[in-house]
């Protein structure tokens, strides 16, 4: 096999992996919000507290992802629990709360 | 160096399905989330410890004993293949042996450090998160190595590396 044809498969290989390694890195979860600038955002803080308050959970961490508030909790019977919120709104992304028994 | 000796049979049907049967899962669970992402993942694991057990009791090219070298030996091929003094290998040559343990036991330590996080212990457990994204990388970056390899090392030999690891076949 030529050089040349190497080459190109080299190149064409080196492409494919950033393009798939780089889309990666863009959105790693379960969902995406589309919720603008963070000046509009409201605290981690305020989501945690609503969620202690209204659903009794144990909070293990809050964080973000694609531009959304992911949690991690434990709820009332100890199960561990996932979801997404939106950050302006507060609201449950729909279809993104799990549970595990 | 071209022989008209009949191919040899290297890669048997097991190794075969299984590196290819590897790879599609670890692609899918690299895109995939949530339950997929999951059973996929554990769905590897299995791959490589199948793949794993017939390094003991499969085809003598498919064995570890076959092909691993001691860390001395390896490090002089890799000082021949700098030159380009290498000798050919019908089975894995030293430094693509090593670079099939680091791959398996990178597959191993992502599904551990995987199903880890969803346990009890770890659950949000930043850290174990971090790590678990960390070992997907330097496997994809092991990958890209390992491919790298397979192209220089065709090359160097004048034979088509990827073919047989489709056919099973090598010329003497």
């Amino acid at each position: 096999v030529k050089m040349s044809v190497y080459k190109t498969v080299f190149q064409l290989g080196l492409l494919l992996s950033l393009g798939s390694w780089s889309s990666l890195t863009l959105a790693t979860g379960l969902a995406t919000c589309d919720s603008g600038p963070k000046t509009a955002w409201q605290s981690a803080e305020k989501l945690e507290k609503m969620l202690i308050e209204k659903e009794g959970w144990k909070i293990r961490r809050i964080k973000e992802d694609g531009g959304c508030y992911e949690v991690y909790a434990t709820n009332k019977e100890g199960d561990r629990v996932n979801a997404y919120y939106h950050p302006v709104t507060l609201l449950l992304v729909p279809n993104t709360l799990s549970v595990r028994k | 160096m071209l022989s008209n000796q009949s191919p040899v049979k290297v890669w048997d049907l097991f190794v075969r399905l299984s590196h290819w049967f590897l790879l599609s899962v670890l692609v899918l669970t690299w895109y995939l989330r949530g339950q997929w992402h999951e059973w996929l993942g554990y769905l590897a694991v299995a791959i490589v410890s199948l793949r794993v057990l017939w390094g003991f009791v499969g085809s003598p090219y498919a064995r570890f004993s076959q092909f691993v070298q001691s860390p001395k030996s390896t490090w002089q091929y890799g000082k021949q293949v700098i030159v380009g003094q290498e000798p050919r290998h019908i089975g894995h040559n030293p430094l693509g042996a090593w670079m099939i343990l680091a791959l398996l036991f990178n597959v191993l330590a992502l599904g551990l450090t995987g199903w880890l996080y969803t346990t009890d212990r770890f659950w949000g457990v930043e850290w174990m998160e971090r790590l678990h994204e960390g070992l997907a990388n330097s496997l994809y970056l092991l990958a890209f190595v390992h491919v790298c390899g397979v192209l220089m090392a065709s090359w160097r030999h004048r034979e088509n590396l990827l073919t047989a690891m489709l056919h099973g076949k090598k010329r003497h």
